[in-house]
């Protein structure tokens, strides 16, 4: 659906995308991320042609982006964008007239959007005197209104309040479900690790982690804490893979590569003496995410 | 969807608007009504007669003042009578008397006898000399030429003032009327380009300051969307025209009679060309050079270059309004950036051939294509650079086509 190619952009000095690669499906739903200055705003503004990259190119649906394509493209940028005096359901109008949908169809759209989006008593109301919840609530109305079928989201989660994340959520969800892809950008890893079945991790330009959160688990470190009653002979004796990273109290904190076996560690723990507690952990996104950003810098 | 149709929604946009505002729809009607109510007076105040009655026989005339430096002959008093009919004179000692009594205006002019008759000053802009004092001075010559022949002199006098026919005097008023209507339409054309630049520049920096303008750069050209801008925000100005001078225009026209210049309704032709070619000369490169800034105090900043050219042209076009057909004032009629003023001046009081309207609206429209292409690359290189003032010279090398 949408593929960055190699994407390279400087401003001045600074060189904000050094060879972006990502390609985001149909149906997928994308968490974008990245330290701030990492360059994911920059890059998301080059998918949808706001920004022109100095090399590289972008394709939606395996065609260089043209209008047609970016008309079917639904874009909430970092800094939120409206007619402030313009009212909801007007704008929304407007708005997906542009991206030349039918007086008629625009019309129903905007009305869809508002009820789904709890806008409904605000609808004739200009944007400024909206709360900067329900104008971000219109802010995403206006990226979904023209039925898009690529969704680029730059921090769409920032500023809202917990009901507000709950309904962004639902509707992102339901819109790959819907064969959307979506691609948003997230500092909040917690709700993206939730949200998201795949991720891209953007540090100094270049993606460093791309792939389906599951699978990006399973291929990392595993952390595995056990408590003993028995002495550390058995230490001594750890598979290939395992390391002994620390010791807290009574607790033994092991590192286990992707490919060393859990079982065969407890196992032969179980041989020092009675087990009193069993911990296998996968990595949370956040640490792979500090891993990722980490090893990139280096 | 078509240019076509996406430029007409973003216009139908600016046109909507901009009819939303309460402020601008109500100043404009009544404004409108209160133009209107202007023409519509003098048929008004007609119908209470107040037109004033001529006596049938001249009134006695009031003896002229006149201050004689040192005294004057009796055959010279007579010879001033022969010219002036009753005087009274003052004697006073000398010509600083003389000049008190002017400044004072306690007398209509001095004479310092057989040497020279004194006025006041007279006014550059209207030649108010004193028609009693130019007749004093022929007639005390004419006494000296005729010996002393008081009665000579009178006979010369007599049929000297060759009597001045004013050939027709509706051409008098016709012209004051063209004069007027010149002054009010180069204000006029000021005041509203000055306005829709102004309009124009802020809508600019309202959708490059509000951000607005990524998601519409992401579905619309950056092109069209300037000229949707411009055109948009073009009707609404030709419309506001059409509502400001449209009825008291029709009220003169139907109304006035012989009040109303000759060719008033070809006048608001020409304002109405004037208009929408001066506007799409300023309103691109207000939108050009809005796409520069971000903020709107820094919109005058940023638009002087245009507003220097629009108050030139608006200076040149009262200069033009005072010697409407010299070679000067023909060639900035022709001039684009002096046109819009100049020319206008001159179809109202002047007399242009029609080679040189024509000229005059070939040049400004050229102009208006050159400026248009130039404007819509730093538009398009400035639109979406957001924060500092953007040069012209990083504007235009933005824009990559």
């Amino acid at each position: 659906m949408l593929e960055l190619h190699g994407l390279h952009r400087r401003f001045g000095d600074v060189v904000a995308l050094d060879g972006v690669d990502l390609t985001v499906e149909a149906g997928e739903l994308c968490g974008f991320l990245g330290p701030n200055g990492a360059g994911k705003t920059t890059a998301m503004r080059c998918a949808v042609g706001v920004t022109e990259a100095d090399a590289g190119r972008v394709t939606i649906g395996g065609r260089a982006v043209d209008l047609e394509a970016r008309r079917r493209t639904g874009y909430m940028p970092e800094e939120r964008g409206l007619y402030p005096r313009m009212r909801v359901h007007e704008q929304l109008v407007y708005l997906a007239r542009l991206h030349a949908m039918s007086a008629a169809d625009a019309t129903a759209s905007a009305d869809a959007w508002i009820q789904r989006l709890g806008l409904a008593d605000r609808r004739d109301d200009p944007v400024e005197e909206l709360s900067l919840g329900n104008q971000q609530r219109v802010q995403l109305a206006a990226a979904l209104v023209h039925d898009p079928t690529l969704l680029v989201l730059d921090e769409p989660f920032s500023g809202l309040d917990p009901i507000a994340v709950d309904v962004m959520s639902d509707v992102l969800r339901e819109r790959a479900d819907a064969g959307v892809a979506v691609v948003f950008s997230s500092h909040q890893l917690d709700l993206v690790e939730d949200l998201c079945r795949t991720v891209a991790v953007i540090a100094a330009g270049r993606v460093v982690l791309r792939g389906d959160v599951r699978a990006l688990k399973r291929a990392s470190d595993r952390r595995l804490r056990l408590e003993i009653d028995g002495d550390d002979a058995w230490l001594a004796t750890l598979p290939p893979g395992v390391t002994l990273a620390g010791r807290r109290g009574e607790e033994l904190q092991l590192v286990l590569a992707p490919e060393a076996d859990a079982g065969a560690v407890i196992d032969a723990a179980r041989g020092a003496g009675p087990l009193l507690g069993v911990r296998l952990e996968e990595p949370k996104l956040s640490e792979l995410f500090r891993e990722a950003v980490n090893g990139g810098d280096a | 969807m078509s240019a076509t149709r996406t430029v007409l929604l973003i216009a139908e946009r600016e046109v909507r608007q901009r009819l939303r505002s309460r402020l601008f729809v109500w100043s404009t009607l009544v404004i409108a009504l209160l133009l209107s109510a202007a023409a519509a007076a003098p048929a008004v105040i007609g119908l209470f007669g107040t037109d004033v009655e001529l006596p049938d026989e001249p009134v006695d005339p009031e003896p002229v003042a006149i201050a004689v430096v040192g005294g004057l002959a009796a055959d010279e008093q007579a010879a001033l009578e022969q010219a002036l009919g009753p005087v009274e004179l003052t004697v006073v000692d000398d010509v600083d008397a003389v000049a008190g009594l002017l400044e004072q205006e306690a007398i209509s002019f001095g004479i310092v006898p057989g040497e020279r008759v004194l006025t006041a000053a007279t006014s550059g802009f209207l030649n108010l000399r004193s028609f009693e004092a130019d007749r004093a001075a022929e007639a005390l010559g004419l006494l000296a030429a005729l010996d002393g022949d008081v009665e000579q002199v009178g006979t010369v006098l007599g049929a000297l003032p060759l009597t001045i026919e004013e050939l027709d005097a509706g051409d008098v008023e016709d012209e004051a009327g063209r004069f007027l209507a010149a002054n009010i339409g180069v204000v006029f054309l000021f005041g509203v380009l000055i306005l829709y630049a102004s309009m124009i520049i802020n809508g600019v920096i309202e959708e490059k300051g509000s951000r607005v303008v990524e998601l519409l750069v992401e579905a619309v050209p950056v092109r069209w969307l300037m000229a949707g801008k411009i055109l948009g925000l073009g009707l609404v100005g030709l419309g506001q025209v059409l509502v400001l001078f449209g009825p008291p225009v029709a009220i003169l026209l139907v109304t006035g009679g012989e009040f109303v210049p000759t060719g008033t309704g070809g006048l608001l032709g020409a304002l109405l060309l004037w208009f929408v070619l001066g506007y799409a000369l300023y309103a691109v490169m207000a939108a050009g050079l809005g796409a520069l800034v971000s903020r709107p105090e820094e919109a005058q900043a940023v638009l002087t270059p245009a507003n220097t050219l629009m108050i030139v042209g608006y200076f040149v076009g009262f200069f033009v309004i005072q010697a409407p057909d010299t070679t000067f004032s023909r060639i900035v009629a022709v001039v684009p950036f002096s046109a819009p003023y100049a020319m206008l001046v001159r179809q109202a009081v002047g007399d242009p051939a029609w080679w040189e309207i024509g000229a005059a609206i070939g040049l400004t429209l050229l102009t208006i294509v050159g400026l248009t292409m130039l404007a819509a690359r730093l538009y398009e290189g400035g639109i979406l650079r957001v924060g500092a003032r953007v040069r012209v010279r990083d504007a235009w090398r933005a824009a990559r086509d």
